[in-house]
């Protein structure tokens, strides 16, 4: 069997969408975080394989801008929900409801 | 415009001050200005400087306007001068700029000269007053107004100084602003007189946009060429302007404020509502004369007045003035008061000689009248100081011994009123009486002779029973003359009482509104010799006595006859009464007179309500439509939206995602297809 | 340069110091908020005195490209319909900094607002470029509002400062509509004066454009200027505002929207004026009767004068609609009149407000006695504000008056009712209740203004004096581009030449 670019992108829509689920239906602020990454590296997958199969570097040097950015951006994510943790002792999503803390 | 004023237009860049009379005007008009603006700028805590300030002022205006007087008014020559562009804007040029000629220096000498008198009056009369300095503030503003009046050369800067005189009116009258009743005068006079400017304005405008000019000079030459300028609207822009002089002459309707501006101190009773700005609609009228000389013409929608003109509606209002003003006067027992509605009759007198076409006979008795009238408050004023501020007649009597001085020149004043010959109200009485008959009025000729006789009837019962008989009060008990500031006005105002008949002033005026421009122009020369205008006034003196009954025997006849069955029956009723017999003689028709017709009572249940109600009526709509139904819909609908928007709101991350997740679906879906 | 980019930065440096200083020094940022206004204000007489007037032509004219892709530019000049306003905007900032001692919270952000608002209001009348003037009365509005909700006062303080933003917003975007409409449909890929007039007048707007847009300018700026029945955030508006503030914005930025009138709609859009004519002249009646009724019944001070103020708009909105030289003229006139009146008069009410604690006229009374000074400051402005000779307002009047009389007769007969009848009766019945009248023992303890507390008062009853009894110092520098401005307006133009050249010589 070939692997074509078909199989990557499905792949990469069932990543995206199990971390949507994720993001969606638990509760729990790590949870959705992870769910966040799992729907990040589902876009880097499909972008890689564009740039595969279309032979062109773009797509792979944005994958890297992005995995930069998130590793930033989980830095970030994770110190503001330790923190939000510290201030209200729980990181479920139905206790922060309000923006003001 | 001339040719004599066009040389002067020439020169108008010369020097700042020379002897050229539109020079001399300026600085007349000015010096009150300086005064005032002075007082309040350097002196205003010191009484003495005050005084000395605007009554300097005034003396030297009364002085220069002596002399322009005899040196240019006695000609016949017309000076203008436009220096000062006021407004230049689009089709309408404002100057300000001074006419000097007979009307103008006449009307100088008598405001010049009243204001100095009442000046010197009111040192003594106002002397221990908090605001002293104020009041000399007041009047030397009031001076140069009334000024501006009279200098005025378009209809513009007429209604300029026409406001600045209400205004300034205002503040006079309001004086002593911490009694209600007289800040209540003082806000009532200005806003009747605000109704008369209303109608002024609207005329000058309307004359303004079928003329395309506002200067008399122009004016006047541009009607004479073409009399019917103001197309059908003449005769409608004759009364609007005449609406301005019914509000400062107090004329029937406006009336209603000149007894209440009694409340002012009495000075600028005499000052203002007896010699000066009540004659500033008069004076006005004999300014715009011009305008009411062409045939009466009226627009489609008042066509049924036919060949009434103008002046026959001014003269009958006049009349009618006179008359009611006179009814009233008869039944009221403050001094003041009386005097003041004596003041009305009068002006409705000299309003109903313009409507008659005489001019020259309004300007007189206006001349005449300031000098006595003047007198006759200026005597009242003194009567009330001496009793302790009491007004009421009946309380006082008896105060001949007491005060000689005032008493003699009151009874002067009186007899020249009444129009007792040789005294100069005869002559003005007289020549207006003329007037009225020369020109086809008999009716009003008729109603001329009987308002005489009722003039000297309440004058008579005046001097009788607050002069005569005894002392009914403990005030007048105590009466004792004046002191010498407020003694020697009243004898300097008894001189021209009695003599300015003496001068030809009807002369001069006739000479003034009939004269043949083109004749005159001719005859005169440029130099005018004083010994010769002085010698030509005198001369005629004795001939200048006896000439009402030598030329028109009945005016003259009748007119003494009004004085004499008016002072007999004055006589026979008051001589020595203890009370007032006229109510009982007339009963409702004397509660009428002394309750003024009930005008008052009338305006008050009528307009102010009527515009109170519409005040009322917008106030509520603001309120409650604009306010509530526009703005709180507008409001409430935003309101209500915001809390249905609220319930999507529920802080809940998930249900944010999941509704940003399907609205990308959405999108995705939408552009798939 | 020209000398106006000085003017327009004085005051935009000035709060920029005024940030620098620490909030707790409020002697400095006092005085340097004065310096600022009194430098703008001696610039503004300064550039009126270096005004040439019986000219058209623009001066002091600077323009530095900015976005050229859109045609955007800093494009500044003065010609006579503006030079008058920008000294009236000067003198009045001047004195309201001068007012802003009653303020006590956050003086600091209070000196800051006040001076971006004046930069603000400098700039919409000197911007030439059409994004400039909405964005610089933009800037100057929204200080409005947050004065408004933040130092205001009075129970009606939150529903006035609602009704104010929500108007004056919705208004402002109603005209940008409008401007939006204009440069899209002018096809000239800009918004500046010049280039659209000059465009204009080679291929004018069609009349299916003119009559799109010239109503939603009219309402947009009319809305700013308080035009009938849009006026209602005014009166309540004003008085809950602090002194500063009613005095900025009743006296400059209220102009602004006339002001955009007369360089926008009226010379672009001469079949829009035609059609509007007569709804205009009866709008304008609006303000004048309604609003002066209005006024008659109110016994709080400060709602008098706003409602007094709106009657004044009515005066400039009845110019507008005779288009005639003369009547635009009176316009401009009254502009910088009005400006200079309704400071005066606001910032005497405030004084009030501060020394008596209430405006309520039926608890005020025989004020005079107590404070002469101030007693006779309010005679004065309310005697203005009534049309007395020898104040700026009535020269302006006047003009509106016989410059509308031979379009509109009856209208002008209302207005002089309006003017004489119905403002003399509230102006002497305020006169009446607060200064006259026996003198009230609750008010023994009320002080007049010492010597510093008068500058404003002085500066601006001088201003209103002068041009009273000169009115054509100013009105011979405004009436040549009123001209140029009516024969664009009035396409059959019944406009004299001889007036414009007798003006030219003095």
């Amino acid at each position: 069997m070939q692997v074509g670019l078909h199989h990557y992108l499905v792949v990469s829509a069932l990543l995206f969408s199990l971390g949507l689920l994720g993001v969606l239906a638990r509760r729990n602020l790590l949870v959705i975080y992870m769910g966040l990454e799992l729907m990040l590296n589902a876009a880097n997958l499909a972008l890689v394989a564009f740039s595969r199969y279309n032979a062109n570097l773009n797509g792979q040097v944005m994958v890297f801008f992005i995995i930069t950015v998130a590793a930033a951006e989980v830095a970030v994510g994770l110190s503001l929900i330790v923190a939000l943790y510290r201030k209200r002792q729980s990181a479920h999503v139905e206790d922060l409801t309000s923006l003001k803390l | 415009m001339d040719a004599h004023a066009a040389h002067h237009a020439v020169t108008a860049a010369a020097p700042a001050f020379s002897s050229r009379p539109e020079d001399i005007a300026w600085f007349i008009l000015l010096l009150p200005l300086i005064a005032a603006a002075g007082i309040t700028l350097l002196v205003r805590r010191s009484n003495f400087l005050a005084a000395t300030f605007s009554l300097a002022a005034t003396t030297t205006a009364f002085i220069l306007s002596f002399v322009l007087f005899l040196t240019f008014g006695l000609g016949d020559a017309t000076a203008a001068a436009t220096p000062f562009a006021w407004l230049h804007a689009g089709d309408l040029a404002v100057n300000l700029g001074v006419t000097v000629d007979k009307l103008s220096t006449l009307m100088l000498l008598v405001v010049t000269g009243v204001s100095a008198l009442v000046q010197v009056y009111s040192l003594g009369y106002m002397h221990g007053d908090r605001s002293f300095p104020r009041f000399f503030v007041g009047l030397s503003l009031f001076t140069f107004s009334m000024l501006g009046i009279v200098l005025a050369d378009n209809l513009v800067m007429m209604f300029l100084f026409w406001e600045l005189v209400g205004v300034s009116s205002w503040l006079l009258i309001g004086f002593w602003y911490e009694k209600e009743s007289a800040a209540d005068a003082a806000k009532k006079a200005f806003l009747t007189n605000r109704l008369g400017d209303f109608g002024f304005l609207l005329g000058i405008i309307l004359i303004w946009a079928a003329a395309g000019t506002v200067n008399f000079a122009e004016l006047s030459q541009k009607l004479g060429a073409h009399p019917d300028l103001l197309g059908n609207l003449s005769s409608v822009a004759g009364l609007l302007v005449f609406m301005g002089a019914m509000g400062k002459s107090a004329q029937f309707p406006l009336h209603v404020w000149l007894p209440d501006a009694m409340e002012g101190p009495t000075p600028v009773s005499a000052l203002i509502h007896a010699a000066t700005m009540v004659a500033a609609g008069v004076y006005m009228l004999c300014r715009v004369f011009f305008l009411y000389q062409v045939d009466p013409a009226w627009p489609v929608a008042l066509s049924f007045l036919g060949s009434i003109s103008a002046l026959d509606i001014i003269a009958a209002l006049g009349g009618f003035t006179a008359l009611l003003a006179a009814l009233m006067a008869i039944q009221q027992n403050d001094i003041k008061r009386i005097l003041a509605y004596s003041t009305l009759s009068q002006l409705g007198y000299m309003v109903m000689a313009v409507g008659c076409g005489g001019p020259d006979a309004a300007m007189y008795h206006l001349t005449t009248h300031a000098g006595f009238k003047a007198l006759l408050f200026l005597g009242a004023g003194s009567v009330i100081h001496a009793c302790h501020h009491e007004q009421d007649i009946w309380k006082m009597g008896g105060l001949r011994s007491v005060m000689p001085k005032t008493f003699l020149t009151f009874a002067l004043g009186t007899a020249a009123l009444i129009g007792l010959p040789p005294l100069s109200g005869f002559y003005s009485k007289d020549s207006v009486l003329l007037a009225a008959l020369e020109n086809g009025h008999p009716v009003l000729f008729g109603l001329g002779v009987l308002i005489a006789a009722m003039t000297t009837f309440y004058m008579v019962r005046l001097v009788l029973v607050a002069f005569l008989g005894t002392n009914r009060s403990e005030a007048a008990g105590h009466a004792h003359e004046s002191p010498g500031s407020m003694t020697w006005p009243l004898i300097l105002l008894a001189v021209p009482s009695v003599a300015l008949a003496w001068l030809p002033l009807g002369d001069y005026l006739r000479h003034h509104f009939f004269s043949d421009h083109a004749h005159h122009a001719a005859a005169v020369s440029d130099e005018i010799s004083v010994g010769a205008s002085l010698s030509a006034l005198f001369g005629g003196l004795n001939q200048i006595l006896f000439e009402p009954f030598n030329h028109a025997p009945l005016p003259a006849v009748m007119g003494t006859g009004a004085l004499l069955i008016g002072a007999w029956v004055a006589v026979t009723l008051y001589w020595k009464a203890e009370r007032d017999p006229l109510p009982k003689l007339l009963g409702a028709l004397a509660r009428g007179m002394k309750n003024r017709f009930y005008f008052d009572e009338l305006y008050e249940a009528v307009f102010i309500p009527l515009h109170d109600l519409v005040a009322r009526f917008a106030d509520g709509f603001d309120r409650w439509v604009v306010s509530g139904l526009v703005v709180r819909g507008v409001h409430g609908s935003t309101e209500l939206l915001g809390r249905t928007l609220r319930i999507l709101q529920s802080g809940n991350l998930q249900t944010y995602t999941f509704l940003f997740v399907a609205g990308v679906a959405l999108v995705v879906l939408l552009a798939l297809k | 340069m020209s000398s106006l980019t000085p003017l327009l930065l004085t005051p935009f440096l000035g709060a920029l110091l005024v940030l620098a200083v620490p909030g707790n020094y409020r002697v400095i940022l006092r005085a340097l908020a004065l310096l600022t206004g009194a430098l703008t204000a001696f610039q503004a007489i300064a550039l009126f005195a270096g005004f040439q007037g019986g000219s058209a032509e623009l001066q002091f004219v600077q323009q530095v490209e900015w976005i050229p892709s859109v045609g955007l530019s800093y494009h500044v000049g003065v010609d006579g319909l503006n030079i008058g306003l920008v000294l009236m905007a000067a003198l009045v900032s001047f004195a309201a900094i001068c007012a802003a001692w009653e303020i006590e919270r956050q003086v600091k952000l209070f000196y800051f607002l006040l001076l971006v608002m004046t930069g603000g209001a400098l700039g919409a009348f000197i911007s030439l470029d059409l994004f400039f003037l909405y964005f610089f009365n933009e800037l100057a509005l929204v200080p409005t509002f947050l004065m408004l909700g933040l130092w205001g006062r009075g129970e009606q303080k939150t529903y006035a400062t609602f009704q104010i933003t929500l108007y004056l917003t919705l208004g402002a975007l109603v005209a940008l509509t409008g401007l939006i409409a204009l440069y899209v449909m002018s096809g000239v890929n800009s918004l500046d004066v010049l280039v659209l007039k000059a465009a204009l007048a080679e291929k004018p707007l069609s009349a299916q454009a003119q009559t799109l847009i010239f109503p939603l300018l009219l309402l947009g700026f009319g809305t700013l200027v308080g035009l009938w029945p849009f006026h209602s955030w005014a009166a309540p508006g004003y008085a809950a505002a602090p002194t500063s503030t009613a005095m900025m914005h009743a006296g400059v930025l209220k102009k602004v929207g006339l002001y955009a009138l007369i360089r926008v709609a009226w010379p672009f859009m001469p079949v829009g004026v035609a059609e509007w004519m007569p709804a205009l002249a009866l709008l304008c009646l609006g303000n004048i009767l309604y609003c002066g009724w209005v006024a008659m019944r109110q016994r709080d001070l400060a709602l008098l004068l706003g409602n007094s103020s709106l009657a004044h708009m009515g005066f400039c909105f009845l110019g507008l609609a005779s288009v005639t030289v003369l009547g635009i003229t009176g316009v401009v006139v009254i502009m910088v009149a009005h400006g200079l009146l309704a400071a005066l008069s606001f910032a005497l009410n405030g004084y009030l407000f501060n020394r008596c604690g209430t405006t309520d006229m039926d608890k005020l009374g025989g004020l005079l006695r107590q404070m002469p000074f101030i007693g006779t400051a309010i005679i004065m402005a309310f005697m203005a504000g009534c049309g007395l000779p020898g104040f700026a307002n009535f020269p302006g009047e006047l003009s509106v008056m016989f410059g509308a009389w031979k379009a509109l007769p009856w209208f002008v007969v209302a207005a002089a009712w309006g003017g004489l009848i119905i403002g003399g009766v509230y102006m002497l019945r305020a006169i009446r209740s607060v200064v006259h009248g026996p003198a009230k023992a609750e008010f023994n303890h009320v002080s007049d203004a010492n010597y510093w507390r008068r500058l404003p008062f002085l500066v601006l009853l001088a201003a209103l004096l002068w041009f009273g009894i000169q009115p054509d110092s100013l009105v011979s520098r405004i009436q040549p581009s009123v001209v140029e401005i009516v024969k664009a307006a009035a396409p059959a133009p019944p406009v004299p030449a001889a007036p414009a050249a007798v003006a030219a010589a003095h």
